[in-house]
């Protein structure tokens, strides 16, 4: 059995695309980048989540043109990502650096630093607000001249605060095991494809990049019982970081002489999961792991779930499907999913004729041609 | 001033201070394009706090530019889509690598700059500090 080539849709396909661009201007109503982008705040850090690229500019560009998929963004952003050119390594980045803007903590009520909120829809109603339908420039406009006059009277501190991290003190109590700082230049799943048993670096970024329903999907079925990891968060940070790179070019490389070229807002969470190890006596005793998620932009239940997930592959010996990393990492990424799914709708015309000429021989009593 | 505290000024702080230094060099010296801005990525490489090891968050888009002086290569690299600033940057850098005079007279003018983006930013996190909880235990 061969293939058959066909021909015939040119016209067709030129039609549908035109059908396309109708749907998005019918409406005859324009959305600017800059309101996606001052307005769809949540949508724009997924899609760059998910797409691995950091541009809140390109992103919100590929949701207008996607019309708000965000299978399609995610997609554009990837196949744009692959026409430019990989120009810098950034020197290593260390979240200790975070200028946080929201900081929480499930575990401890009292953490250095206090709890800090921020901005988040953790304690809103979740009602519909119809005076948003309603909404005009001149009543925001007063809002925001109101809020800021509030906050005049606010007194700043001489300097930025950075906070330490919740779980140094842990360690510094001896509760949780001190890692070395471990150099090994990680994995680059974007040069190299992914080897099983996966390196810690690989299974990091195939996860950060994952689709956030995915992630999130994987590590739900975890906590319910598809997997041994029920977590207490340690610490939620979101915040932004400043990357700086070495210059290409000079022999001698000083930190002092690195480039600042500006800071990304990433979502960060160390997740605390009790464990029972063996101790040298043979007895079992209970210790605490650390799990870590983190992801591009605000997006806490992304970077929860992944901290979930990092636990349940740090332990390949468990039979729950999430904590089989092939099982985990060939299934959560975006693109590779929803294209294969999209790969469903091209014609399979010839494979699907061969099972039904097999179904009507065995409806008639003949026998499936083994051949 | 070093290469890593400026750009840190230039980038953070109001970007006309980039162009006027820029400007003061370019109406002065041959100002050479190497390469005009372009557009490219920087991998960022990133420490967990977990195990503590290197992995890869993703990628960032970046704009690039090179310019010479006095045949001192400068590089402009900025996060974002900016052309301009790329640009500028590129200028700034050459002339420090170039030695000019101009780069000593800049420096009060950089430092009051450091000192205004750290007096923003302190204020932006006093202002988010009234979100902190202050948590009081309830006798029961």
């Amino acid at each position: 059995m061969g293939y058959v080539a066909v021909k015939g849709g040119t016209n067709a396909i030129e039609a549908s695309i035109k059908r396309l661009k109708y749907e998005r201007l019918k409406g005859e109503e324009i959305i600017e980048i800059n309101t996606i982008l001052s307005s769809m705040r949540s949508m724009v850090d997924q899609v760059m989540s998910e797409s691995s690229l950091y541009s809140p500019y390109l992103a919100a560009l590929a949701i207008k043109q996607a019309e708000g998929s965000m299978e399609e963004a995610v997609f554009l952003m990837r196949a744009h990502r692959s026409t430019l050119p990989r120009l810098y390594y950034s020197q290593t980045v260390e979240s200790e650096e975070m200028l946080v803007e929201r900081r929480i903590s499930a575990s401890f009520k009292d953490i250095p630093g206090g709890q800090l909120l921020g901005a988040t829809k953790d304690y809103t109603h979740r009602l519909l607000d119809f005076d948003l339908i309603e909404e005009n420039a001149e009543g925001n406009q007063q809002w925001l001249d109101d809020y800021l006059k509030e906050l005049e009277t606010i007194e700043a501190a001489e300097s930025v605060t950075y906070f330490p991290k919740v779980v140094d003190y842990l360690r510094e109590e001896g509760l949780f095991e001190n890692y070395e700082a471990d150099n090994t230049p990680p994995t680059d799943i974007t040069k190299q494809s992914l080897h099983f048993p996966a390196s810690r670096s690989a299974r990091l970024q195939v996860l950060t990049r994952g689709q956030t329903g995915a992630v999130t999907s994987l590590g739900y079925a975890s906590l319910r019982g598809y997997g041994q990891v029920h977590p207490t968060v340690g610490e939620v940070r979101v915040g932004s970081l400043p990357i700086y790179v070495s210059h290409p070019n000079e022999a001698e490389q000083n930190m002092e002489d690195e480039f600042y070229i500006g800071d990304i807002t990433i979502t960060e969470v160390e997740s605390f999961v009790p464990v029972t190890v063996k101790n040298e006596n043979n007895e079992q005793e209970l210790e605490f792991e650390i799990g870590y998620g983190v992801c591009y932009g605000q997006n806490e239940t992304k970077a929860i779930a992944m901290s979930i997930l990092d636990q349940c592959l740090e332990d390949p010996e468990s039979n729950f499907p999430t904590h089989d990393e092939e099982f985990v990492l060939l299934h959560i990424d975006s693109v590779e999913s929803t294209g294969f799914m999209s790969h469903l709708k091209l014609p399979h015309y010839v494979t699907f004729q061969s099972k039904l000429d097999s179904v009507r021989q065995v409806k008639k009593g003949g026998h499936i041609n083994e051949d | 001033m070093k290469r890593r505290r400026r750009t840190e000024i230039l980038i953070q702080g109001d970007p006309l201070l980039a162009e006027n230094l820029a400007e003061s060099i370019i109406t002065t010296y041959e100002c050479q394009e190497i390469i005009p801005p372009q557009y490219g990525l920087t991998m960022v490489k990133m420490r967990e706090s977990a195990k503590n090891s290197l992995f890869y968050i993703g990628e960032v888009l970046v704009t690039e530019a090179k310019v010479e002086i006095k045949g001192n290569l400068g590089i402009g690299i900025v996060a974002g889509i900016q052309e301009e600033l790329a640009k500028y940057l590129a200028i700034i850098d050459a002339a420090y690598k170039a030695d000019l005079p101009e780069t000593v007279e800049w420096e009060p003018r950089l430092l009051e700059a450091e000192r205004n983006i750290t007096r923003e930013r302190a204020k932006k996190q006093a202002e988010l500090f009234e979100t902190k909880v202050d948590f009081q235990t309830m006798d029961v």
